[in-house]
């Protein structure tokens, strides 16, 4: 074989590669006119390269913003630089059908593209190559992947029987609270709420019965909150309902809703009628406080004298010194 | 009678590529300069009949040096060699008073023809003497010829931020033209850190600013790494106005923009790096690492992979407005003997 045939050889093959690539491979002249489409295009588009020579891009496809386009091409015939573009920006260039029709899970297919300048003889980029890569399964499964993530931190958050906040997360709003009203000032209460003699409860109707009076009264917390409360599960019993913007006097307004709304409903479990009651206490943050936990503190020795006060009431905490 | 030529430069590779570019068969009287304080301070001793001068240098750079020049009415001609190749630069030193203005790496042909063009030097076509050039080899040039392990030694930190240094003008140059503003360049940090440590290394980002980043790997053979852009998320206003974005500013069109200045600067510093390597690249495609985040949310994925990394920071800011841009290239330990084995080659040839 001559030199020249290996020569001619090799081109043919490399020809061949290029067509034959699962890459998509066009290249734009200065005017967006398509001067080479290879056969990944050809296949996804169902338009033949003698269809294309010549026409300009935009013509052919709709779905290419051109404005858009022509922002990051013509950077490239500017700086001789390569652009790439990922499918975060523009979910795709061309918009072909996914490669798996049956068994992939998005409609169309996710792209990246990279641009690339060909340079003239002269050293002045004359057209634009464009690289065309399916990334469809990276895309979906980064994107499910995100979902996931957002659910799970979401139900790491929540109390799994009640749907409030669990206790960590609670927490967590609250020392947020905190730092924010050291900061500015402002008035926020906090709702510590027992369960009467929720022993009682457990002994004479069962746990699954008591279970049922813990999401009833979870229930009602959650209907009488504001948005902007958060309402936590702080233990086995007991709750807490953190009011921001809200001074004692309203949180007073709020808790006696809920004890009077306690006091009057009847949980119904099987046949079995069950009442119940809640003591409350009631703590307005103040300067004198060190941490959110001595916040904390103030709400429970009010939920404590409620306590001892007989139960089914309400105590506000009031700063001695 | 010979020339009496000073070079002020505050890389030792980049003083040496000079004194090694200048014309064959030069009468000069060399002398040389690490900083601009020093270069002043040479031409009032009389050593700078000609000043090849650098503008990007510690406590006082060329445009300082430029200044001081008129200011003081010293006797000199100035030709600035310079990596930062904004056409504003440029601008800027001619209007200071410089005569030429070379793009580094200086070439023998280039300076030669500038020069010559200014008629600072002639071809010693009747008898070409022999003499200068001996004169020239006993100069204080040290050629460090130990061999280059592992590591970072000065002479090779030196080399790194001279090509750094090269391959930011570059870029600063493209981002220049893209926004049509001066880019402030400064001096690039060089360390050959912990990836620990590269957090620390972003000094110039502020912890309590959110940041936006993007990634993208590069490779050749024997040397491979990433490139980082992280942007001050408080720039994005002002790059949207400058790029004449008209859209709503959302996450998006901030998207867009990252994008946008990630594939002009990790671009153009890559091209300036294998060019004066003489190696080429292959790209990856970028990745982004997150939107809004704290800088140390941005890089903690890779902290794991990677145990040393040469990293090359470059902290650009935009003249007049306050965008604040930083371009990381982190190079793996890999590809450290690669690296200096080309270095190594670069100083001695």
């Amino acid at each position: 074989m001559s030199f020249e045939t290996a020569q001619l050889n090799e081109l043919h093959w490399l020809m061949e590669m290029l067509h034959n690539i699962d890459v998509g491979l066009v290249v734009l002249d200065r005017d967006y006119k398509i001067q080479i489409f290879n056969g990944f295009m050809e296949n996804h588009s169902g338009l033949f390269p003698r269809e294309v020579k010549d026409k300009v891009l935009f013509d052919l496809f709709d779905e290419i913003h051109q404005e858009w386009f022509v922002r990051k091409a013509e950077s490239v015939f500017l700086l001789k630089n390569k652009a790439f573009t990922i499918w975060e920006q523009r979910p795709y260039l061309f918009k072909f059908d996914s490669y798996r029709p049956v068994t992939g899970s998005s409609d169309f297919m996710y792209q990246n593209t990279t641009f690339i300048p060909l340079l003239s003889a002269t050293g002045e980029v004359s057209h634009l190559c464009l690289i065309v890569y399916d990334v469809t399964d990276n895309a979906v499964h980064k994107q499910s992947l995100e979902q996931v993530n957002k659910e799970l931190s979401a139900l790491n958050q929540i109390d799994g029987m009640t749907r409030l906040f669990n206790r960590m997360h609670w927490e967590t709003c609250l020392k947020a609270e905190y730092k924010r009203c050291s900061r500015s000032h402002h008035l926020s209460s906090l709702v510590m709420v027992d369960i009467d003699h929720f022993k009682k409860v457990n002994d004479d109707y069962g746990h699954i019965a008591g279970d049922e009076v813990i999401r009833h009264l979870s229930a009602l917390i959650q209907l009488h909150a504001r948005e902007t409360d958060s309402a936590g599960r702080y233990g086995g019993e007991e709750f807490a309902i953190l009011l921001p913007d809200t001074a004692l006097k309203s949180a007073y307004v709020f808790a006696e809703r809920l004890r009077r709304t306690v006091n009057d409903s009847i949980v119904k479990y099987n046949d079995i009628e069950i009442k119940y009651s809640i003591s409350v206490g009631v703590a307005e943050i103040d300067a004198n406080m060190k941490s959110h936990e001595s916040w904390i503190e103030s709400a429970d020795s009010a939920l404590y004298q409620s306590k001892s006060k007989g139960r089914n009431c309400i105590s506000l905490y009031k700063n001695e010194t | 009678m010979s020339t009496k030529l000073l070079i002020c430069d505050d890389s030792n590779m980049a003083r040496k590529q000079v004194a090694r570019s200048l014309p064959d068969g030069w009468d000069v009287e060399l002398s040389f300069a690490n900083d601009g304080v020093e270069g002043v301070e040479a031409i009032k001793e009389g050593k700078g009949d000609v000043l090849l001068l650098d503008l990007n240098m510690p406590r006082m750079d060329g445009y300082q040096v430029l200044e001081a020049i008129v200011a003081q009415n010293l006797p000199t001609l100035t030709i600035v060699i310079s990596g930062d190749i904004q056409p504003e630069a440029h601008k800027r030193v001619t209007a200071l008073g410089a005569i030429g203005f070379i793009q580094k790496p200086v070439s023998k042909e280039k300076l030669t023809e500038v020069l010559t063009s200014y008629g600072l030097f002639t071809l010693p076509d009747t008898v070409p003497s022999i003499e200068p050039v001996v004169e020239k080899k006993t100069t204080t040039i040290k050629v460090d010829n130990s061999p280059p392990d592992v590591g970072l030694p000065s002479d090779l930190r030196d080399c790194y931020q001279e090509i750094a240094n090269v391959a930011m003008g570059r870029a600063g140059d493209l981002l220049a033209r893209l926004l049509n503003v001066f880019v402030e360049l400064p001096i690039p940090n060089v360390n050959f850190i912990e990836v620990s440590e590269l957090r620390m290394a972003l000094s110039d980002i502020e912890n309590t600013e959110s940041t936006s980043g993007v990634c993208q790997g590069f490779i050749s053979a024997g040397i491979s790494g990433e490139a980082l852009l992280i942007l001050n998320d408080s720039s994005f206003k002002d790059i949207a106005s400058l790029m004449n974005y008209t859209e709503n500013l959302d996450q998006n069109t901030e998207l867009e923009l990252l994008m946008d200045m990630s594939n002009v600067l990790i671009g153009a510093c890559l091209k300036g790096v294998s060019e004066q390597l003489d190696i080429q690249f292959s790209q990856g495609q970028p990745v982004v690492l997150g939107q809004h985040r704290k800088i140390s949310e941005l890089i903690e994925n890779n902290a794991s992979k990677w145990k040393k990394t040469l990293a090359i920071e470059i902290s650009y800011s935009i003249e007049n407005y306050p965008i604040k841009c930083d371009l990381l290239l982190l190079f793996t330990e890999k590809s450290m003997k690669t690296l200096n084995n080309k270095l190594s080659y670069l100083i001695d040839s």
